[in-house]
């Protein structure tokens, strides 16, 4: 099992979440999230004055998917996500160790 | 003195006779110990008579004339040597044969030894409060028509009957009562008491009536006692003034030792010794004195304070004091909310049960009658402290439902989506707490919390109730299952027609319903980060006002879905559309000019024929297409029209009042220092420049429009003002004045003078237009800004093409659009002047 966690625009978000959605990911957590890559933000001025746009309003979408399916996820995720402009966001994989449904206790394997 | 113009029916003999007449029936009264109210009411009458004929011939040509009676006389408690207090009002203004025809009316009862009190006031007089006068304020309380103009009565006194001064008169009754019972230590047991002055005296009665009548007419049937008790009291006292005047034949108050024994003989006491006959008299008068003191300790205690026509507001909130006579009158019943809010209070609980009772016989055109209804609602709209809770408080007993039946449709619906927490009307009432929020100043000591650059739009709105209702309607259309938006649009058009709602309103609020999704749509779903979703957004909003108030809208909208929606984050991405679409509209305007073929040249051409298609394509050619958008169509022909007949040197100007500003409207022909010389002019007859637009055409004509504050009431007082300030603007643009120094003069004068507030900036960009090197300034809000700051430009040889004017409380936010010799200014060009307004700002 992986976790798979795309930073993504946030006006790419529903089409990141259709196509995983696609690739039958059962479940997903989203979040708002802020932050900045390489894009580092940028300044903008507002009545004269400037101001650092430092930390960029992003989407956070993350999916645990058993190992096979990791390599079409992240390639959705690209897909989907991609504009070509900087500030498209990352894709980070993580090895999940162990996975516990809370409602029955079970727990899941791949 | 006899005044010839009189005729024989008010010949003094005749009139000397008849008042001595009603005086011999009012002493034979008193005599008999009867000179109470029945007794003095009659010699009232008689004087009535009297003053009427004399009016009748002195002045009864002339027209908006009217004579009233005023305090004790006005009551009807006319003693032999009272005061006969008149009121000589005018409708117009005050001539010389005014006041030779007033001297008709007083010389006679001068010379008939009456002790006449005399006021002569214009109607306009009474425009505002005279605070100099308490004692004349309370006189006007008891007023009553003796003869004249009834009409000219009826408006004055619709005019005195405001909250405002009700409420003024009550604080002057309040202290001067104190004033009057200090001499006597504040006690009614006075053994040789003044039965007019004294407390418990006749004065005290007065008082006791003047405040139920200035407030709540029941609490006279709230005493301590049964209010026959106080009738008594009064009726007690009248009788021994009666005895006093006529025995001492002067205005003679004091029930002295010596009077008591011929004032108890005369009344009848029992008793074989005068003294016997005087402790029953004071026995009574102490019983009595106490009684009226009692009643007015109580009401002073328990009035309510008058926050309205016929609005009280007391412990238990806002109420109408004649419950009954409210239900029959719909359309004061929106006052009683907006009087709610402007006394911080909630509307009472007896007063929200009789409308939930009785509104269902009303429709919703019988709360709008008139035009001024309809104002009235819009001010009620207008986002403050208060509004949601009265929203509520009017929507839970039914009258919101029945003011707007739109809204009343979606009372209690549910929509069913993952998102929305409440009901549809709630949603919508929440959204308005948000904007009520908005534009509440933070108490001091509160943490920030991010929302404060939204407040900042709220300061900045001209008609902030549009986005109130606009709220309001936004989401009528979720009563049917048709698609909401377009539905709600449609619905909120029947709103409008009942508003009479003028047609610019109408626009901008049809606008906020109508893309009432689109700005989060465009912010959490679109990427903003590429210019040309800006750009497409900017051209569907047009102008910065529409644009704020869509934020604002969307915000309220958004924050009112459920406690989490507006995150910070969203929040954020709804500030960064707000900031980018602002800079596209105010930096690139330029850019973008009137295409002839735009719907809306095309729909101001076909709404006036009377204008040549040619002249009004000459008009419109090369002005930005902003200008379409911040006008309308009416405005838009009216621009033609000043433009008709333009000369170097000529100013066609209209100067019209906006609501409670002022819009001044200037077409010329371009030339150096021109807005620089416009706006000079405006601060140098002390006018606070609010917004404006000013435009200039490739072949040279301006269209200047400024809407500014005349906080001196300059043109409001001086019937030539108007004349005064276009001839001085026209000198002054044809170069024959020199604003300067008319400006200096008030410049150095110290009421002018503002503290620092705002660190000036000047912002300088050469990349955001094509055309123009764009100059944005921020800075505190002086007289003379404008001028000072344009006229820097001018000295430097720039053009200023466009300008851009708005306020946002103390600070001044201007953009001006630039040239230098028909071009973008170099770099070295942009520093020096950059350079030359930091100097002039920081100075300032």
């Amino acid at each position: 099992m992986k976790l798979i966690k795309c930073i993504v625009r946030p006006n790419k978000v529903d089409e990141v979440k259709d196509a995983l959605t696609k690739l039958s990911v059962s479940g997903m957590t989203v979040s708002e999230v802020r932050g900045h890559g390489k894009q580092k933000g940028h300044t903008a001025i507002y009545r004269g004055k400037e101001y650092n746009v430092s930390l960029l309003p992003k989407m956070e979408i993350e999916v645990v998917v058993p190992d096979r399916m990791v390599h079409d996820c992240i390639k959705a995720v690209m897909e989907a996500a991609r504009t070509g402009e900087i500030g498209d966001g990352r894709v980070f994989v993580m090895p999940v160790e162990e996975s516990y449904k809370i409602r029955t206790g079970e727990r899941e394997v791949e | 003195m006899s005044n010839p113009a009189r005729g024989p029916a008010t010949s003094q003999p005749s009139l000397r006779a008849r008042l001595d007449a009603a005086r011999d029936t009012l002493a034979a009264a008193t005599l008999r110990g009867e000179g109470g109210r029945a007794a003095l009411a009659a010699y009232a009458g008689a004087v009535d008579d009297l003053v009427s004929e004399l009016f009748t011939d002195a002045l009864g040509a002339t027209p908006q004339a009217v004579v009233l009676a005023l305090g004790g006389y006005g009551r009807r408690h006319l003693c032999l040597h009272s005061d006969v207090d008149l009121l000589a009002l005018f409708g117009g203004p005050l001539s010389a044969s005014h006041e030779s025809a007033l001297a008709g009316l007083l010389h006679p009862l001068w010379d008939l030894g009456l002790a006449v009190g005399h006021q002569v006031r214009e109607l306009d007089d009474f425009a505002r409060i005279e605070t100099d006068n308490p004692e004349f304020l309370l006189a006007l309380v008891d007023a009553r028509p003796i003869a004249g103009d009834r009409d000219l009565c009826d408006r004055f006194m619709a005019r005195v009957d405001r909250a405002d001064l009700r409420a003024h008169v009550m604080a002057a009754l309040e202290a001067l009562t104190d004033e009057r019972h200090a001499p006597f230590n504040n006690t009614f047991y006075q053994l040789e008491p003044d039965v007019k002055e004294a407390p418990g005296g006749l004065r005290d009665v007065a008082a006791v009536r003047a405040i139920a009548r200035l407030t709540d007419p029941s609490l006279l049937q709230q005493g301590p006692s049964d209010a026959a008790r106080l009738d008594d009291a009064e009726e007690f006292l009248l009788q021994v003034r009666s005895i006093l005047h006529l025995d001492a034949r002067r205005n003679q108050n004091v029930l002295s030792h010596a009077m008591q024994e011929r004032v108890a003989a005369l009344l009848a006491y029992p008793g074989a010794q005068p003294q016997a006959r005087v402790e029953h008299l004071m026995g009574d008068y102490f019983r009595h004195a106490r009684g009226v003191a009692r009643w007015l300790e109580r009401v002073r205690r328990v009035a309510p304070a008058p926050v309205g026509p016929q609005l009280v507001s007391g412990s238990d909130g806002v109420r109408f004091t004649d419950p009954a006579a409210a239900l029959n009158q719909p359309e004061r019943w929106i006052a009683a909310f907006q009087a709610a809010i402007e006394a911080g209070a909630a509307v009472s609980d007896d007063t929200l049960a009789v409308i939930q009772q009785h509104a269902d016989r009303y429709d919703a055109g019988d709360f709008f009658p008139d035009a001024a209804r309809q104002s009235a609602w819009l001010e009620f709209l207008k986002p403050r402290p208060g509004l949601y809770a009265r929203l509520s408080q009017m929507h839970d007993c039914g009258l919101l439902g029945r003011i707007l039946p739109e809204f009343g449709a979606i009372t209690c619906r549910v929509v069913r989506d993952f998102y929305h927490k409440y009901t549809v009307d709630e949603h919508t009432l929440l959204a308005i707490r948000t904007l009520e929020r908005l534009a509440t100043p933070p108490s001091p000591g509160t943490p920030p919390n991010g929302r404060e650059r939204f407040a900042s739009l709220m300061q900045d709105l001209e008609r902030p109730e549009l986005l109130v209702l606009a709220l309001l309607l936004h989401d009528v259309g979720k009563s049917g299952d048709e698609e909401h938006v377009a539905e709600s649009v449609r619905l909120a058009n029947g709103v409008f027609d009942r508003l009479a709602l003028p047609s610019d309103a109408r626009e901008v609020v049809e606008f906020l319903i109508a893309n009432h999704l689109q700005m989060s749509t465009v912010a959490f779903r679109r990427d903003t980060e590429d210019p040309e979703t800006v750009r497409r957004f900017a051209a569907v909003v047009g102008v910065e006002e529409r644009l704020k108030m869509l934020t604002l809208l969307t915000l309220a909208d958004v924050d009112a879905v459920s406690l989490e929606t507006l995150t910070p984050w969203k929040a954020e991405l709804l500030w960064r559309l707000y900031v980018d679409t602002y800079n596209q509209l105010t930096l690139g305007y330029g850019d973008e000019l009137i295409d002839q073929s735009q719907s809306a040249a095309q729909a101001v051409a076909a709404r006036h024929p009377d204008l040549p298609a040619a002249e009004l394509a000459r008009f419109l050619e090369g002005l930005p297409r902003r200008y379409l958008q911040l006008f309308d169509q009416a405005a838009i022909a009216r621009h033609v029209r000043l433009a008709r007949d333009i000369h170097p040197d000529t100013v066609h100007v209209s100067l019209e009042p906006k609501g409670s500003a002022w819009e001044l409207t200037v077409v010329t022909l371009d030339k150096p220092f021109l807005f620089s010389n416009i706006s000079g002019v405006l601060s140098s007859f002390g006018m606070d420049i609010l917004r404006g637009h000013a435009m200039t055409s490739p072949h040279g004509l301006v269209l200047d429009v400024f809407q500014f504050t005349d906080r001196e009431r300059f043109f409001e007082l001086n019937p030539g003002a108007r004349d005064e300030f276009v001839g001085v603007l026209e000198q002054v643009v044809s170069g024959r004045v020199d604003v300067t120094s008319r400006l200096r003069r008030r410049q150095e004068s110290p009421v002018h003078a503002r503290p620092r507030r705002v660190t000036p900036v000047v912002y300088c960009d050469n990349h955001a237009s094509q055309r123009y090197t764009i100059v944005e300034i921020v800075a505190d809000d002086r007289l003379g800004l404008l001028y000072r700051v344009s006229r820097v430009m001018s000295q430097q040889g720039c053009g200023v093409d466009l300008v851009l004017i708005a306020t946002e409380g103390h600070k001044a936010i201007d953009v001006f659009h630039i040239t230098q010799a028909g071009a973008k200014l170099s770099p070295a060009a942009q520093d020096a002047l950059v350079a030359s307004l930091q100097r002039l700002l920081e100075e300032d």
